[in-house]
């Protein structure tokens, strides 16, 4: 699919270079395969997002639909600020953060988005081993040549088409839906969770909530939505379509989120906590009957290593935007000593940690609380830099915007609030 | 030399190395430092603290004069001009008088604000040719005045700003650009009077090449985009644009003034004009060719007209054609009358007197002839070789690619129907066009 991305003219001389595609043709043809919003979203469908997903319709079958159509309107109205601001200001959300707030704030903003995205890291590495595992290799023979590769790869190889190989691995993931309507699901039941809310007061329930926001907004999308569209050169005028573009690709993602979470709650649903990559296999059993496991495991390889190599470099990205030094991974590690060490460094603790014997689950969900937990601090950036007339202008929100959100990063704040008041408590043996 | 003396020498340069380089660092005050500090009177009593510092930066002087300071002094933010100001200090600011005469900021011509509008804010490097960001700058209290000297862009001095207010004082100079090789940007600034825009590092970017301009521009935000190609000579803007990745350029032309914007298309060889409006919508395109002088536009129309993957689409119509009894001196004088299109101009087409081809001579084969001698030898001693090598406007891309590698030439003559010369298409336009765009590993490819 992404394959006329790139059309190697020598071989089909009738086929016009990129470099001389008319605009309109590109960007819908961009728009179409790859924009931004659909490139960020689909980026939420990885490893983790998937263990999160599978774990909630386990755990409370269809109690978490209600919320999971909050989050998608949250994640639409916060890819839509983010692309937003890229277009009118040419600049990406770290640059504008240092430009607009103090350097100190600017710090605060980079440091958890490093550390939420070397979360991020581990459990796509955890991803690989446990996709390995399920066709019975053992995590510790994988991991570290999966980090060398991928790492290799980004620096000197041609991960471009790696990439694409990935990303059609990751298509496996699109069984989902197809196994939702096999899996004959309570459709009256589904119905009512997606409409009438429901909320459990159980740590356990609001715990999971916050990994689905974690997940669905995390921190790093928002920087890379806003990097994606100045580095496609995207402008004011074109904001329309990328509007549209934030908006179908965040609506898309939640809805195979959604399909993945009733695919599981009808076959597994109940069952609790997931404890197994097999389990979140299990529900793919309608479609691929005894290959369950290996679809499954397919589609969680090409995830994590796309998203293995995505997430660092683009939080490498932001921390070169945000401190102003040279970025590209084109350049040798004397000229762009934080960017190319920052990629190393998380890839090297990423890989390290996912090795170590811990709960590859547990772990993946951690990670998205973590995400969740930081998500506020990024969103209030984003909120106040979106409110400011002096860096969008006319473009700025409106009353009427700002008001609803105000209530979006106020709810994903209050979430977070309550989780981290709960394990706060837990550590003293309150809860 | 022993051993021994080569150990002392050493270290006699190291020391001294180290009390220069201390010496400038005393002598340096930080303007991060300063940002936050105590503002006293002379028997040193505090008066306020210093919100930000206000400098002339579009003014003629070389290094940028601060002009005052904006004080907070209780919950009232005031202004403080520069020649109440007795010491500037690290951290710390000392008036001359002790009655010091307040009033409310309005900012006048070519002033900035230097925390606000320029620390943390992007800035060219004109002698590393890069984009970057001040992560400090650097005030110079001389005798009479206190001036802006440098910009630190190093990540030491970033980090030292993260840190306490003790070490934010504390100049690190590092990597310290002086100020006139800075190009900066303030977009709440006036501009000064017209006459004394070009300060010296505006100067430098007139040195730049066109590629290197390219790159700046590409790197650089919507506005500062604007405010540097408003810096820059059309002519000098126009063959940095003709190096600019396409999306880019297309960026950059629909953002601009419309005016502005024909202007820059003009200036550009016809080829790359061509190509840049083809990527243009049909409004944005007829809006621009409005906008320009009648004789350029309607060349571009019909440069527009031949399909972008032909030889048509790709070639350049900038033709140096002579008749058989010119001399070789004659047409030597008319390439030099072109010297600012020397990359557009391969060879001489020598046609008849109906403008039919006869002959086309490389600027090698002219290089080497005689003055005197007539053209028309020329065109004896080349029919050895045969006709010349010509594609016509619809040939594809690939065939004349074809054609060129079995001439061993540079590049090849487009001709119409009537054996007419049109234009030229040049080996590095046909390379543009075919290479595919190599992919050294960029976040492009993620983000496209």
């Amino acid at each position: 699919m992404t394959r006329d991305l790139d059309t190697a003219t020598t071989a089909a001389p009738e086929t016009p270079a990129p470099a001389r595609r008319t605009g309109w043709r590109r960007i819908t043809m961009i728009a179409a395969i790859a924009g931004p919003g659909l490139v960020a979203a689909n980026a939420g469908n990885d490893a983790a997002g998937i263990a999160t997903y599978a774990s909630a319709g386990s755990q409370f079958t269809y109690g978490t639909l209600f919320f999971m159509v909050l989050v998608t309107v949250a994640l639409v109205m916060v890819q839509e600020m983010a692309v937003r601001l890229g277009a009118h200001t040419g600049k990406g959300l770290g640059a504008l953060i240092r430009e607009q707030f103090s350097l100190r704030l600017t710090a605060l903003a980079v440091f958890c988005l490093l550390l939420a995205n070397t979360g991020l890291v581990v459990s796509e590495f955890a991803g690989i081993g446990a996709a390995f595992e399920l066709v019975g290799v053992p995590k510790w023979a994988v991991i570290p040549p999966a980090a060398i590769l991928l790492w290799a790869l980004v620096l000197f190889g041609s991960y471009h088409w790696a990439e694409r190989i990935f990303l059609i691995m990751s298509l496996a993931f699109f069984a989902y839906p197809v196994a939702m309507i096999l899996g004959h699901p309570d459709w009256g039941a589904v119905g009512h969770h997606l409409v009438v809310p429901h909320i459990e007061p159980s740590k356990s329930f609001i715990l999971l909530a916050v990994a689905l926001i974690g997940t669905t907004v995390s921190p790093y999308m928002q920087f890379y939505a806003a990097a994606g569209v100045v580095d496609r050169g995207a402008k004011p005028d074109d904001y329309p379509l990328i509007r549209a573009d934030a908006i179908l690709g965040a609506v898309f993602a939640c809805v195979i989120s959604l399909t993945i979470i009733i695919a599981t709650a009808s076959a597994i649903g109940g069952s609790g906590p997931l404890d197994s990559a097999a389990q979140a296999a299990e529900a793919l059993k309608p479609v691929a009957g005894q290959n369950a496991e290996l679809l499954f495991a397919l589609g969680l390889i090409g995830a994590s290593a796309l998203a293995g190599a995505v997430v660092p470099l683009s939080a490498s990205y932001a921390v070169g935007e945000a401190a102003g030094v040279e970025r590209s991974v084109s350049r040798s590690f004397r000229d762009a000593p934080l960017f190319l060490g920052l990629f190393t460094a998380q890839i090297v603790l990423g890989a390290t940690v996912a090795m170590t014997p811990v709960d590859v689950i547990q772990l993946l969900i951690g990670t998205q609380v973590l995400q969740g937990l930081i998500s506020p601090v990024v969103l209030v950036y984003l909120l106040v830099l979106t409110n400011r007339r002096s860096v969008l202008g006319e473009a700025a929100n409106s009353p009427r915007y700002r008001l609803a959100a105000t209530a979006v990063v106020i709810g994903v704040a209050a979430m977070s609030t309550i989780l981290l008041v709960q394990t706060i408590l837990s550590w003293f043996g309150l809860a | 030399m022993s051993t021994s003396a080569r150990f002392r020498d050493r270290r006699v340069h190291l020391e001294r190395r180290a009390t220069a380089s201390k010496a400038v660092r005393t002598s340096l005050v930080s303007l991060a430092g300063l940002i936050g500090g105590p503002v006293t009177n002379q028997s040193g009593e505090e008066v306020g603290r210093v919100v930000d510092v206000v400098a002339r930066l579009y003014g003629v002087d070389s290094y940028p004069p601060v002009t005052g300071l904006i004080l907070r002094i209780g919950r009232r933010r005031t202004f403080l001009p520069a020649d109440a100001l007795g010491k500037v200090n690290a951290g710390h600011v000392r008036l001359r008088t002790a009655r010091v005469d307040l009033r409310d900021f309005a900012r006048r011509p070519g002033e900035v604000l230097l925390a606000k509008d320029v620390l943390d804010h992007q800035l060219v490097d004109v002698d590393g040719v890069q984009v970057t960001r001040a992560a400090d700058l650097y005030l110079a209290p001389l005798v009479d005045q206190v001036v802006l000297v440098g910009v630190d862009v190093s990540l030491p001095t970033l980090l030292r700003r993260l840190g306490p207010r003790r070490w934010q004082t504390r100049p690190t100079p590092e990597r310290v650009l002086d100020w006139q090789a800075v190009a900066p940007f303030a977009e709440q600034a006036t501009e000064g009077p017209p006459e004394v825009r070009l300060r010296a590092s505006r100067a430098a970017l007139h040195r730049l090449r066109p590629a290197d301009l390219a790159d700046i521009l590409e790197d650089l935000g919507r506005t500062e985009r604007q405010q540097l190609l408003g810096w820059l000579e059309p002519e000098q803007a126009a063959d940095a644009l003709e190096e600019m990745e396409p999306a880019e350029l297309e960026n950059l032309l629909r953002e601009a003034q419309p005016e502005h914007a024909a202007r820059l298309i003009d200036e550009m060889e016809p080829d790359e004009a061509t190509d840049a409006l083809r990527d243009l919508t049909r409004e944005e395109r007829e809006a621009l060719l409005a906008r320009m002088p009648k004789g350029g536009a309607a060349e571009l129309r019909r440069l527009l007209a031949h399909r972008e993957d032909t030889a048509g689409g790709a070639m350049t119509t900038l033709l140096i054609t002579t008749r058989r009894d010119e001399t070789v001196a004659e047409v030597r004088g008319r390439l030099a009358e072109q010297a600012e299109h020397r990359t557009e101009i391969d060879a001489v087409a020598v046609v008849d007197g109906e403008d039919r081809l006869l002959c086309d001579i490389a600027l090698f084969d002219l290089a080497v002839a005689e003055d005197t001698t007539p053209i028309a030898d020329l065109v004896a001693w080349r029919a050895q070789f045969g006709p010349p090598d010509t594609v016509q406007a619809d040939t594809s891309l690939a065939e004349a690619a074809d054609q060129l590698v079995a001439a061993r030439a540079s590049s090849l003559l487009v001709v119409d129907d009537t054996d007419r010369p049109i234009g030229r298409i040049l080996a590095d336009d046909l390379l543009d066009a075919m290479l595919p765009e190599r992919g050294r590993m960029h976040f492009r490819r993620f983000l496209q």
